[in-house]
């Protein structure tokens, strides 16, 4: 309504022609470039022995940068639900940032709600609801109530709708009755929701939301994925989730696009990613603690296989680690997996023989990219 | 530009305002320095000059103020300049904790025109100040004798907003700095020492070297400073310091247009270069 309202105002103005340029696609990234200058070392030391490197970093004909996006090519449609999954470092909050005029990207150009993110950035800005960086971006010494109305006013909301529509958001996130404390007395997930509500106080069309279940206990996580569930199927919206947690990808979206060290490696929904290796063997070994090596120690044993990864669990809290043997006459090499183990004193927890995930396929994409483990707990099942 | 184009414009000016003066009171021990510091800050500036020119008044300083008292030259002189350290540490300060608080990148991407925000921060500043240059005033009436005349309050605060509208746009640089240096501190540092060395904060312009008189033409608070002793000491009209106003207005217009064409120059490098969210 009031993103509405900001573009009939932008219209009359003449600022923009709505009707133009747009289609059936709410997010439209074309060669979506991104580098950024490598930084090692700070001060005036750093200073000195940094371009002390670049010399000789130009000498031996390497660079100084990092490519964090690398012509990316992205379609998301109106009214979708679509997950980035990548690992940390993968992108993911770079696109994030290219997409809602935070950074500017050096090459390409992305059109969002049909408006260019370098030439229309206003018009951007007023067609998405941005939740990048957590419960860290808010202001914690005022209350709730104030952040949102503090917020409102930058998106030009009139002073009697943005209270009204705070507190339907408050009311909505379960935390009207909290409003007026101040944010340092609430718990990270609590935060987490005043950050979605802010942004949702202009009721944008599209929401980018980067990693928004981040540090969640499982209740949190659950609440959030289902308002993330709920906005796009029943208020329609479009939404862009950016996450590093596969189930989270899994279980929401209805189109997944794997990014790796800034490359989109593959989109397409998740059952149809997941045939790409269906027709693979897949053993699971559920493991506590195992040593530094083992990976290349089980690769070397059985070399007939495709993959063979380990995936660090979060053991602390109930998940332990995996190794996880994919390929043609995986199950064949059950018996040799598990005594080079038990020689290594490693201490299997389970054995599973089964079909691939959309885990494998990231892994089979990204050549063994690691994903942040989480237990069933903590997922929140 | 409409009605409720302007009305929320306002609107982010004041939420903007109201924003930094709940941090402010957000730490209650800003109180026991608003209430002490202003005596602390100025009152050494008195004993110094009673110590050298031996009592409140002096001939010699006369010669080349234009008048014998010297505690109302720097009680003046102090009370100006308290604007001066709060927009060189103020705006640059609230990008920095913008930025620290991880806040800055929600700002920057908002659709609002961010010349708002910053003249929201920058009024925020101003109101600070002002509690402090009058708690500096309201000692300097009670203890040291100074006469404040109600018919030149008006031309004063005319005065003083010209020269806090200059001392704008030098904040804006320094929250350009912010933007690509986060610390922009150690630059207000120096600009306080260049303002409180070239500006007749303490002594007559007239006391610096040639060269240094010329830096000190550069800067809006001689110019301030000039024109209200000469109201309030001198007891001359608006009308005989009509250079000083020409002069604040031409350096005004001079340092906001470059303020925010370098904050805005700074903010596009910072966005290409990433480094927009760092802190």
């Amino acid at each position: 309504m009031y993103v509405g309202l900001f573009l009939r105002h932008a219209e009359a103005l003449g600022l923009v022609n709505v009707e133009d340029d747009r289609d059936e696609f709410s997010i439209r990234a074309v060669d979506l470039t991104k580098v950024f200058a490598k930084k090692r070392h700070k001060g005036i030391l750093g200073f000195l022995k940094k371009n002390a490197e670049k010399e000789k970093s130009k000498s031996e004909g390497g660079d100084a940068v990092t490519v964090a996006l690398d012509h990316v090519n992205l379609k998301v449609r109106a009214g979708e639900l679509f997950g980035l999954l990548g690992p940390n470092g993968a992108g993911k909050t770079t696109l994030v940032k290219c997409l809602s005029t935070i950074l500017i990207p050096d090459e390409g150009t992305a059109v969002v709600n049909g408006y260019d993110v370098l030439k229309e950035t206003t018009m951007v800005r007023a067609s998405i609801g941005l939740v990048v960086g957590g419960e860290r971006t808010l202001y914690w010494k005022l209350t709730a109530r104030d952040n949102l109305m503090y917020f409102a006013s930058l998106y030009k909301m009139p002073r009697a709708e943005a209270k009204n529509r705070v507190n339907e958001l408050l009311e909505l996130m379960g935390l009207i009755d909290r409003a007026d404390e101040r944010l340092e007395d609430y718990s990270t997930g609590m935060r987490q929701k005043i950050a979605i509500s802010r942004a949702l106080l202009h009721n944008p069309p599209i929401l980018l939301l980067d990693e928004p279940t981040l540090g969640l206990d499982p209740t949190f996580s659950r609440q959030i994925r289902n308002q993330i569930r709920d906005l796009c199927k029943s208020q329609g919206k479009t939404i862009l989730l950016a996450t590093h947690y596969m189930y989270e990808a899994d279980e929401l979206c209805d189109r997944v696009g794997i990014i790796n060290n800034g490359q989109i490696a593959a989109v397409d929904t998740s059952g149809k990613l997941k045939a790409m290796v269906r027709e693979k063997e897949l053993v699971e070994v559920a493991c506590v603690n195992p040593p530094l090596g083992v990976e290349a120690e089980l690769r070397t044993l059985c070399p007939e296989v495709d993959i063979v990864t380990l995936i660090h669990g979060d053991e602390a809290r109930g998940a332990p680690s995996r190794i996880k043997i994919i390929g043609e006459g995986a199950e064949d090499h059950i018996g040799t997996v598990i005594d080079a183990l038990r020689k290594r004193g490693v201490q299997i927890t389970s054995l599973n023989v089964g079909m691939p995930t959309l885990e494998d396929v990231f892994i089979k994409l990204t050549g063994g990219a690691k994903l942040v483990e989480r237990s069933e707990a903590a997922i929140g099942e | 530009m409409t009605y409720s184009s302007l009305k929320s414009d306002y609107f982010v000016v004041w939420n903007e305002i109201v924003k930094n003066l709940k941090f402010l009171l957000a730490y209650p021990i800003v109180f026991v320095f608003w209430a002490i510091f202003p005596i602390f800050w100025f009152i050494p500036f008195i004993l110094q000059g009673q110590a050298l020119v031996g009592g409140l008044t002096s001939e010699a300083f006369a010669q080349i103020a234009g008048t014998p008292e010297f505690i109302p030259f720097v009680v003046i002189g102090s009370v100006l300049n308290s604007y001066v350290l709060s927009s060189l540490y103020g705006m640059g300060e609230s990008i920095r904790r913008e930025a620290y608080q991880g806040t800055l990148d929600y700002v920057l991407a908002s659709p609002c025109n961010k010349a708002f925000i910053l003249i929201g921060k920058a009024i925020s500043e101003s109101l600070t100040s002002t509690i402090f240059a009058l708690s500096q005033l309201a000692i300097s009436i009670m203890f040291f004798g100074i006469e404040l005349t109600v018919g030149v309050i008006m031309p004063i605060l005319f005065i003083l907003i010209l020269l806090i509208l200059g001392l704008y746009g030098i904040a804006l640089m320094l929250a350009a700095l912010s933007l690509r240096f986060k610390q922009a501190h150690d630059m207000a540092h120096t600009l306080e020492y260049v303002f409180y060395l070239f500006s007749p904060v303490r002594y007559p312009v007239e006391s610096l070297p040639i060269w240094g008189q010329i830096v000190g033409k550069l800067l809006p608070l001689t110019y301030a400073l000039i024109a209200v002793r000469s109201l309030m000491l001198l007891k001359q009209g608006i009308a005989t310091v009509y250079i000083e106003i020409l002069v604040l207005l031409v350096l005004d217009s001079a340092l906001i247009l470059v303020g925010f064409y370098l904050f805005n120059w700074m903010e596009n490098k910072t966005k290409k270069s990433g480094i927009i969210s760092q802190y």
